[in-house]
């Protein structure tokens, strides 16, 4: 299952897409912006499960994951009035969410290293009743921090390659390279026994992108 | 897989998988991949793995952050609100409220480092005695003839005259500062004032500064009996902007002179019998003449110290500070614009080189302290931001 925006799909030029589609994001933005609340309730329609799996499959903690995801929201809401259509809307929100994220860790970070408070829970998106994909799980997260940011933005988010380029700001080369090393690793950690890829070490490539 | 066998590489194939790659460039991949079975295979992992990620779900978002969200944007949508908020683009270099605030930021704040730096001058300048563009005059060029302003001060009466014996001797001090609309005629006031009640000015100093108001500073004796009378006119010159009055008892101090003086008197007379009425060796005589004239000395200083005490008794002083009403006017005599960029650039690189200078001793006095301080600060800050970057890491 991905979550992938409920009348969007992947697709190679946002440009050529938002000219077959005269619904698009960045139309229900400017009519958001014209002062209809419609126009924000369809893109939360649209973009509501994305955002909330982007920070379930990031955080362990699931109380955290909800209250990213409205703040993520809330924010676009203060965001969107200044939003100008030289940017996709999926990019710019994506890099809020990212924004969001970050400054997350960087708060749990803090209080892990000064404030000796628990580090989060090992396993990320961990539920009950949900054993069966564990194993990817585990496999994901032992894979380096970038490849598997871009594997999650392409796999469950459906950026493509320029639109990841753009949010996590790196060379859209980079971005096919690692993707394609992230693919080959979770491969090989899939085929791994269970019990030895529980032990395994983050695969960390000496490759430079 | 190399391409060198395959013309097509392993990024390739994923890239027509992910369909980010189009037009001919699609055809050549899927062309090369019908034909290769290697290829094949690849795309074939490729979607297995994808499958197997895809096994990886997450539950729906919970109904109160849907409702949280949605309420939040039914209360800020609205015409009023977004077109409120569109007003505020975002801040580039090219943006011209970043622009106007922070240029009306730094003229404030140039106009403030200015306005300090005048009123610091001033009072440098009124502080000061300063050769020019001030005037400066003297009790003792009037005395001269040097300065005709002070030909019209009286001269200080003969202190014998207006000592009376005093049960109670205070010095009285008095600071007056006054502004007045016109210099001109407050200074004839002034002088008038004087004479009336038979002061003096022991100092005067008229300080006439470019395009600002100018200030007259006095040090005035009036009698100790006439000062309240003298006072009352002088406050009448224009309006008083601030007034101290002080008084120093010296009765103690004069009891003591007068005592000192006057076992200094016995002593002489005591040595002047003994020259007169002894006989002795000339060394013997020569000693007690040496012996005389150091008493004579003392007690020529110790009338000359209780004139002076009774002098302050007897004439109280008035620190007077006179300041006109500035006008400003057009035109007037400026220096010219190429002058003044010049001064102002001299006086820039001045400032400039004072600055460096101030700089480099800051660090040649505090620098070794400085890295002392780092270096001992060095091994916690390490030890904490490696645990930090851990952390982030773990997160």
């Amino acid at each position: 299952m991905t979550d992938e925006p409920h009348n969007t799909s992947a697709r190679p030029d946002p440009a050529l897409l938002n000219a077959r589609h005269p619904s698009s994001d960045e139309e229900w933005v400017a009519e958001f912006q014209k002062g209809s609340a419609q126009g924000f309730s369809i893109l939360f329609d649209r973009y509501r499960q994305p955002v909330f799996g982007f920070f379930c499959r990031r955080i362990a903690d699931r109380a955290a994951a909800e209250e990213l995801a409205q703040e993520t929201f809330l924010a676009l809401l203060r965001a969107l009035p200044r939003y100008r259509q030289e940017t996709l809307f999926r990019v710019y929100l994506y890099a809020i969410a990212f924004k969001i994220l970050n400054r997350y860790r960087r708060k749990m970070a803090f209080r892990a290293a000064f404030l000796g408070m628990p580090d989060e829970q090992p396993e990320p998106g961990v539920s009950p009743g949900m054993e069966a994909s564990l194993a990817v799980r585990q496999a994901v997260r032992q894979l380096d921090a970038t490849d598997r940011e871009i594997l999650l933005l392409r796999h469950f988010d459906l950026l493509s390659y320029a639109e990841i380029a753009k949010v996590l700001d790196l060379p859209i080369n980079t971005v096919r390279s690692r993707l394609f090393r992230a693919r080959a690793a979770l491969r090989a950690l899939l085929e791994t026994p269970p019990r030895a890829a529980m032990t395994h070490a983050p695969l960390r490539s000496q490759e430079q992108a | 897989m190399n391409t060198t066998t395959h013309p097509v590489s392993p990024e390739d194939i994923m890239a027509f998988l992910d369909t980010e790659t189009f037009g001919k460039e699609a055809l050549r991949v899927e062309k090369h991949m019908r034909q290769c079975p290697a290829c094949t295979a690849l795309a074939a992992q490729l979607r297995d793995t994808s499958y197997r990620l895809s096994e990886w779900s997450v539950p729906p978002m919970p109904r109160q952050v849907e409702d949280a969200v949605l309420a939040a944007a039914a209360s800020a949508a609205g015409p009023g609100n977004t077109r409120k908020a569109r007003r505020s683009t975002p801040l580039t270099i090219w943006n011209w409220r970043l622009w106007a605030v922070g240029g009306s930021g730094a003229a404030v704040a140039i106009l403030a480092v200015v306005a300090v730096g005048i009123t610091l001058e001033r009072y440098r300048r009124v502080a000061e005695i300063s050769p020019a563009p001030m005037i400066s005059e003297t009790n003792a060029s009037a005395r001269s003839g040097g300065a005709a302003q002070m030909e019209s001060v009286p001269a200080p009466p003969a202190t014998s005259q207006l000592a009376p014996p005093i049960a109670s001797m205070i010095a009285r001090t008095v600071s007056l500062g006054i502004v007045v609309r016109d210099y001109a005629p407050a200074r004839s006031a002034l002088d008038a004032i004087l004479a009336r009640h038979h002061g003096y000015a022991a100092s005067l100093t008229l300080n006439t500064p470019e395009n600002d108001a100018r200030t007259f500073s006095a040090s005035l004796r009036v009698p100790a009996a006439e000062l309240d009378a003298a006072l009352r006119e002088l406050r009448q010159l224009g309006r008083v902007q601030s007034e101290t009055q002080s008084g120093e008892e010296v009765t103690q101090q004069h009891a003591d002179l007068d005592a000192r003086l006057h076992n200094a008197r016995e002593t002489e007379a005591r040595l002047l019998a003994i020259l007169q009425q002894r006989t002795g060796k000339v060394d013997e005589v020569l000693d007690v003449e040496e012996k005389i004239s150091e008493v004579r000395g003392e007690i020529e200083t110790m009338e000359a110290e209780q004139q002076e005490l009774e002098h302050h008794v007897a004439f109280a002083s008035i620190d007077l500070q006179l300041t006109e009403e500035y006008r400003a006017q057009l035109g007037g005599r400026t220096q010219p614009v190429s002058t003044r960029m010049h001064n102002a650039f001299v006086a820039g690189l001045r400032h400039a080189s004072a600055t460096l200078l101030s700089l480099v001793l800051f660090f040649e006095e505090f620098g070794p302290a400085i890295l002392i301080w780092l270096a001992i600060a060095a091994v916690p800050v390490w030890f904490l931001w490696r645990r930090y970057r851990r952390a982030l890491l773990r997160a």
